[in-house]
């Protein structure tokens, strides 16, 4: 008997590839709905024979986060959890760990993207161009404009230096910036040659970059990796970059900095209680935001529905995942 | 700034106690100055310092025919003097003080003066280029970056407090699309040089073919493919006659459907209605635009389009670019005081006599 998928939210790009599944995988959805509805759903065994969940990028805004309430009420059939995002801490690894079911996310297929969106809002917030772009959407032309400040010869520190941090890097040389970083390990000297990036702690990064760029995933160790405290050893006139997630930053600590001029600008993505967002930063024209659209691009939203269906092939049909969360690779 | 007459040791070189040393050649600053007013005063040591202080054209035709400027070889053209005397047209030119010799202008773009009415009366011109060349390639990569996201329609949603808003929409990667430049001068370079770090493929149009060197792998193209065959398409030409309206309505009917068209040159090298029109009928996917057609008159089909990203022609507006360029004028100044020469005269005038840069 052919087993079961079920995809949860929409697939945009790659649906053919999906419904070509089918016959040799019994496909169910649950694209649009609510979190009460699918909670009951789940409960009424409709999808009591799914194996595998495509969950999709947009999932989280159709039944919210996949939390131990949601996971422990999965079909006891379900194995494979395969999530179309690289972040998936609205995922409950731990919780899908105790009851064997295996996750996975789409590493890979976002960092280009996301580093084009963090050079936009580098650029954006060294030049303070909230000011000058609503002023001329206001139609008053500039506005009473305050000039910026080039890239050019400027220490860009970047936190984290993961497949996006690289493509920053790359990027960030182009425009004549000074590349620092930390992260776990060194790179390779090869690959930081080739991207003149010097390895620095963690400390010295905090206290000598101009501007700071956070490219870490979100765990208990690097949540609020910036607060009061880094702030403070900052120089004045920083200006802070973050694609990555809200939660590595204390927000409250980082519009005091803001408002003390201890940092000239921002440029974010992401907010640590999305999809609210601080009125202080709407309210600033020293603030640069987007509402995390960094992967929001047609070719990077193909690539992670492919890579998805590729896990959910390999887990149904060779017992294994693609790209498998490293929280679960380290401890089997 | 360094004061090389002290060091002249030509035995006619006037004794301090020369009644010469007195007469100085004079210099006028039109506008502010904003980042190098120490270097501006200390530019006394070569010449007199005057100001235009009046605030339109009609005192300044006045200030020229009374004699206040006779004895004035150089002019300091700020950025704002086109807001205070209007473009030096033919007209003003034709006014300006017989002693006057050199028009040193703050900016890479100098369509606000007449060179050729300049070169007849002999006055020779200079402007800013390479010290704008990082600052606006910035800005290229910012609007080509926001167009391919339309990102105008995510920014505003969210600071009318409604995250994504009502129809979130996905926007398009710059890697492996082609980028066509219009005009590979310095800033075309810099922003090949920058685009090649986001994964696009570059292909340009120039008066001529540059050297291997300079071209990077670039690709040389006729302005006729480079039209039809380019996913986006940035202006770094500067605005002649022959550029004037350079894209227009048989330009955009030949480009790609879903073309891009950024401009951080001059707003008149794009004819804005047909821009508009191409816009609304999709035929161009999005526009990042920091440079209008009747600056600073924003058509009101752009304002009122959510698909363009748009900026109030703000490419140079750094701190550290104005200064650049500031000191690049003043360097210019006092090459033509002490040297009879600039230093970055524009290319029209590159036949005439001139020192060695």
């Amino acid at each position: 008997m052919a087993p079961s998928a079920l995809v949860v939210g929409d697939i945009y790009f790659e649906d053919a590839k999906w419904q070509a599944l089918s016959p040799a995988v019994t496909l169910k959805e649950y694209r649009k709905g609510t979190r009460a509805e699918f909670i009951s759903l789940l409960k009424s065994g409709i999808f009591d024979d799914v194996e595998a969940i495509f969950r999709s990028n947009e999932s989280t805004t159709v039944t919210g986060p996949f939390s131990e309430e949601i996971i422990s009420i999965l079909p006891p059939t379900v194995k494979w959890l395969c999530h179309s995002g690289a972040g998936y801490d609205n995922i409950d690894v731990e919780a899908c760990t105790q009851r064997g079911i295996q996750v996975s996310n789409t590493p890979n297929c976002n960092e280009g993207a996301v580093a084009d969106l963090t050079i936009y809002l580098m650029i954006g917030a060294l030049r303070r161009i909230t000011a000058p772009n609503n002023a001329l959407r206001a139609g008053k032309w500039r506005g009473h404009i305050v000039p910026g400040h080039d890239p050019k010869d400027k220490i860009l520190g970047i936190l984290g230096m993961g497949g996006i941090g690289k493509e920053v890097a790359k990027r960030a040389k182009a425009f004549g910036m000074k590349i620092i970083y930390n992260n776990r390990h060194p790179l390779p000297a090869s690959i930081a040659t080739s991207l003149s990036a010097h390895f620095v702690s963690f400390e010295e990064l905090i206290s000598t970059s101009d501007v700071i760029s956070l490219h870490l995933a979100l765990t208990p160790s690097t949540e609020r990796i910036l607060g009061a405290a880094e702030f403070e050893k900052m120089k004045t006139g920083v200006t802070i970059v973050n694609t990555a997630r809200g939660d590595l930053i204390d927000e409250e600590a980082m519009i005091r900095a803001l408002e003390k001029g201890k940092v000239w600008s921002l440029g974010l993505d992401v907010f640590d209680n999305e999809p609210r967002v601080d009125e202080r930063f709407l309210g600033s024209e020293r603030v640069v935001v987007c509402p995390h659209i960094g992967a929001a691009t047609v070719e990077t939203m193909a690539a992670m529905e492919r890579l998805v269906i590729e896990n959910i092939k390999s887990a149904l049909f060779n017992g294994k995942l693609l790209t498998q969360v490293h929280e679960q690779i380290s401890q089997s | 700034m360094s004061n090389a007459s002290s060091s002249d040791p030509s035995p006619g070189a006037a004794s301090p106690a020369s009644s010469l040393e007195t007469v100085k050649p004079a210099v006028l600053l039109i506008g502010g100055i904003t980042h190098v007013k120490k270097e501006w005063e200390e530019c006394s040591s070569f010449a007199e310092l005057k100001t235009f202080t009046g605030e339109t054209r009609e005192e300044f035709l006045k200030s020229c025919g009374d004699g206040s400027y006779s004895d004035v070889v150089a002019i300091y053209r700020s950025n704002e003097s086109t807001s205070l005397t209007g473009p030096f047209d033919a007209e003003l030119v034709s006014k300006l003080p017989p002693s006057l010799k050199y028009i040193c202008h703050n900016g890479a773009g100098y369509d606000n003066i007449d060179v050729a009415a300049c070169t007849s009366r002999d006055i020779q011109v200079s402007h800013t280029p390479r010290a704008v060349n990082a600052a606006t390639a910035d800005i290229a990569i910012f609007l080509l970056l926001g167009a391919l996201r339309r990102i105008h329609i995510p920014y505003a949603a969210i600071r009318a407090s409604k995250w994504r808003g009502p129809s979130p929409q996905l926007g398009y990667d710059p890697q492996k699309k082609v980028l066509g430049i219009i005009g590979m001068g310095g800033i075309g370079r810099e922003v090949a040089a920058r685009a090649r770090a986001f994964g696009m493929t570059i292909q340009y149009y120039n008066r001529s073919r540059l050297s291997a060197d300079l071209e990077q792998g670039a690709k040389y193209v006729s302005f006729e493919e480079l039209i039809k065959t380019s996913d986006v398409i940035s202006l770094n030409c500067s605005l002649t006659k022959e550029t004037t309206g350079l894209i227009g309505k048989k330009e955009f009917a030949a480009m790609k459907k879903g073309v891009i068209i950024v401009n951080t040159a001059r707003g008149k090298l794009i004819d804005e209605q047909a821009l508009v029109d191409a816009l609304e009928e999709g035929k161009v996917f999005s526009a990042g635009l920091d440079v209008y057609e009747e600056e600073p008159k924003v058509n009101q089909g752009l304002l009122d389009n959510p698909n363009v990203v748009l900026l109030p022609h703000i490419g140079t507006s750094t701190w550290e670019t104005q200064r650049d360029m500031e000191l690049l004028v003043l360097e210019n100044l006092e090459s033509a005081v002490r040297k009879g020469g600039l230093v970055t005269r524009v290319p029209e005038q590159q036949s005439m006599n001139a020192v060695k840069n």
